[in-house]
């Protein structure tokens, strides 16, 4: 596999991460990350969603014409996603009710419609392709790091399954609430972002 | 090609249009009966959950095929009353026919105008180990979001046999408790309605009082959900006020009769003896 | 009176940005300073305002489940939901192009100062999200819809307003070099959030 390929899928993961270093998709990063389930399904949409619609968008790239090419996109991109809402409802109904407004919300994370213009309309389908997925990628990385911690400290399971076993209950130990509220999930972003940072210090502001 | 020209343009688009609109009217009607079978599923599932046939985390690893089947199985029948009390028509039972969360929103809106003609309320009667026991639904805005859920009752229709919530977006660990803690549903079993008072049941913030048996604990931390909770109860059971009603009457009409019978048998029994002394 | 009840309450309880995380990727970018924030924030409101009003008429009269019926009585079974999402985001993007032109004529400094955020309110989750929102949240008329969009987009302005605000003062102070920029201001989100939190259960 040639070096440039290996860069893009490699990159959005840690050093390109759509939302710890692009800043987009943090909306709905926040809102489905209280559980991993959701965190998991969520992540699993976007990536097929991006991929998809980099794909198709670069199929198309040499045909859209220039004046309607956001309308364009952004039909090929709700196609997708109503697509995949339909999906959900059939197959997975009960975390379809769970994240419901938040699929919807695909059509405008950022990340989607940012790769496609960045990199989708540029280049050739099949890197596309891979640059989607790979974007979906980091981004389903970020949501099952935070939803890790908010489900393991707010509730006590992880994917549902009980995991901090009964006795720690009886000794007075008790879920933190505040880990489920939305604020929380932000403050856990601002973390990850500084141990990131710390990590790679060409990421820093001056 | 210019790709910039205008006539290229609106043929793009034109075409674009029709394909997208063509690929999501193709996948709609090839999901529906799946994404229809689990609306019913899940309404069921509650309705079924309520009536304590089983735990709901129970019935959904069963499936949606032996849901439905269950249903059709035990229930015995699933009638439309008006806010008069008033059978006006009936579910499909073979077709699983139910009420949508939807429907239970515009049957809500109806019963807030006060119009009791134009109710159309379900009633799910289930055959139950020999007894009868009857659900109805309740459906109301909680903190977030709406809320909604089954009623049962059991012959009498005022005693509780179960019941079931949930929410679209109340607050996980606090209002959710509705839909995910057991314990507050099981305080309803047991507990009674009591028709002839304005508010017909309880839901007491800092605890029930001591022996009032149609009242329950509201979840502490959760008073904005659980006061919602209170509100949809008593506003549903108001509008099926006429048909728990009549139907407690017809109760009591038939032990009445019961009663009367049995006596009866019993004096003749005594006025043979008294022959037989003699 | 519900209408004032439904107006606060969107504005601080259903707090666009610090209850349900809608707009965050220009909330974030856009909120440096104080004055290019109170610009875009006032796109939004005014955005929302129109768009969310449209995609109720159109939620209401074509895509319900037996919205049609005003047609033609034959039509009472057809649900064009699906297609709720595609007609609201083309709504939102038309609105926007609208107001982009409009702002282009008559505040060309503005304009210049908002760049590609501008266009970039037709992606705005907040605004598909008030549209989404209002479709769960099924409101008796018009005019409840409207309040609520009203009340919507002044929270997202106050929210922007007051980030930037604080963003502005933060420049001056000493914060760890790799939680600069954007580490600090999420988790300065996420105690306003935290703040907003105590609006809860407000009911007038």
């Amino acid at each position: 596999m040639n070096a440039k390929l290996k860069e893009t899928i490699l990159n959005p993961i840690f050093k390109g991460n759509p939302i710890t270093v692009l800043v987009l998709g943090i909306c709905s990063a926040l809102a489905v990350t209280v559980q991993l389930k959701g965190a998991f399904v969520m992540g699993l949409s976007v990536i097929i969603v991006t991929g998809l619609s980099s794909f198709v968008v670069s199929l198309m790239r040499n045909s859209i014409p220039n004046r309607v090419r956001i309308i364009v996109q952004l039909v090929v991109v709700s196609l997708m996603v109503i697509v995949v809402d339909q999906l959900l409802k059939a197959f997975s109904y009960s975390i379809e009710k769970q994240l419901s407004v938040y699929v919807g919300l695909i059509i405008t994370n950022c990340i989607v419609m940012g790769r496609i213009e960045a990199f989708g309309l540029a280049n050739k389908p099949i890197p596309s392709l891979l640059d989607g997925i790979s974007n979906g990628a980091g981004y389903a990385l970020i949501l099952l790091i935070v939803a890790f911690f908010r489900e393991l400290l707010g509730s006590g399971t992880l994917f549902g399954m009980r995991v901090i076993p009964e006795s720690f209950y009886a000794a007075g130990y008790m879920n933190n609430g505040l880990v489920i509220l939305p604020p929380m999930a932000l403050i856990l972003l601002g973390c990850i972002v500084w141990i990131q940072r710390s990590i790679q210090k060409d990421l820093q502001e001056k | 090609m210019n790709t910039n020209n205008n006539i290229y343009t609106i043929i793009y688009t034109t075409v674009v249009v029709i394909l997208v609109a063509a690929i999501l009217a193709f996948t709609s009607m090839a999901l529906k009966p799946k994404q229809e079978a689990n609306v019913k599923a899940e309404a069921i599932s509650q309705m079924l959950t309520a009536a304590q046939f089983a735990e709901k985390s129970e019935l959904e690893a069963l499936g949606n095929d032996k849901i439905l089947s269950k249903y059709v199985e035990s229930i015995d029948k699933a009638l439309i009353v008006n806010g008069k009390g008033e059978i006006v028509d009936s579910l499909d039972k073979a077709k699983s026919q139910i009420y949508t969360e939807s429907d239970l929103k515009a049957q809500n809106y109806l019963i807030k105008k006060g119009n009791a003609d134009a109710l159309r309320l379900p009633v799910f009667i289930f055959n139950k180990e020999g007894s009868k026991v009857t659900v109805i639904p309740c459906y109301g805005a909680g903190l977030w979001g709406p809320i909604w859920g089954y009623l049962a009752f059991n012959e009498d229709l005022t005693t509780f046999a179960g019941a079931y919530f949930d929410h679209a977006s109340e607050t996980p660990g606090l209002g959710a408790k509705i839909k995910d803690d057991p314990a507050f549903r099981a305080e309803f079993v047991g507990k009674t309605t009591d028709l002839s008072e304005d508010r017909i049941f309880n839901i007491v913030k800092g605890g029930a009082k001591e022996g009032q048996t149609n009242a329950i604990d509201a979840i502490t931390g959760a008073t904005m959900t659980s006061k919602g909770l209170d509100v949809a109860i008593n506003l549903w059971l108001q509008a099926y006020k006429p048909y728990l009603e009549s139907g407690v009457e017809t109760i009591r009409q038939k032990a009445q009769a019961a009663a009367a019978l049995a006596q009866q048998a019993d004096s003749l029994a005594v006025s043979d003896s008294t022959i037989v002394a003699e | 009176m519900e209408y004032l009840s439904l107006f606060v309450k969107s504005i601080f309880v259903d707090n666009m940005i610090f209850a349900y995380f809608l707009g965050m990727c220009s909330y974030l970018a856009v909120s440096k300073n104080v004055k290019t924030a109170s610009g875009l924030g006032v796109a939004v409101i005014f955005v929302l305002l129109v768009t969310l009003p449209i995609n109720y008429l159109l939620n209401v009269y074509v895509l319900g489940p037996g919205a049609l019926q005003w047609l033609s009585p034959s039509l009472a079974d057809v649900d064009l939901s699906f297609l709720s999402f595609i007609i609201f985001i083309a709504v939102i993007a038309a609105i926007t192009q609208i107001v982009e032109m409009v702002v282009e004529k008559f505040a060309p400094s503005l304009y210049s100062a908002l760049g590609i955020y501008l266009p970039l309110i037709a992606v705005n989750c907040a605004i598909l999200g008030g549209s989404l929102f209002m479709q769960q949240r099924d409101f008796v008329n018009v005019g409840e819809a409207s309040v609520y969009a009203l009340g919507s987009g002044i929270g997202w302005f106050l929210a922007i307003v007051t980030l930037a605000a604080i963003r502005e003062k933060m420049a001056y102070a000493n914060v760890p070099h790799a939680l600069k920029g954007l580490g600090i201001t999420f988790i300065t989100v996420g105690l306003m959030g935290m703040a907003f939190m105590t609006f809860m259960g407000i009911s007038l």
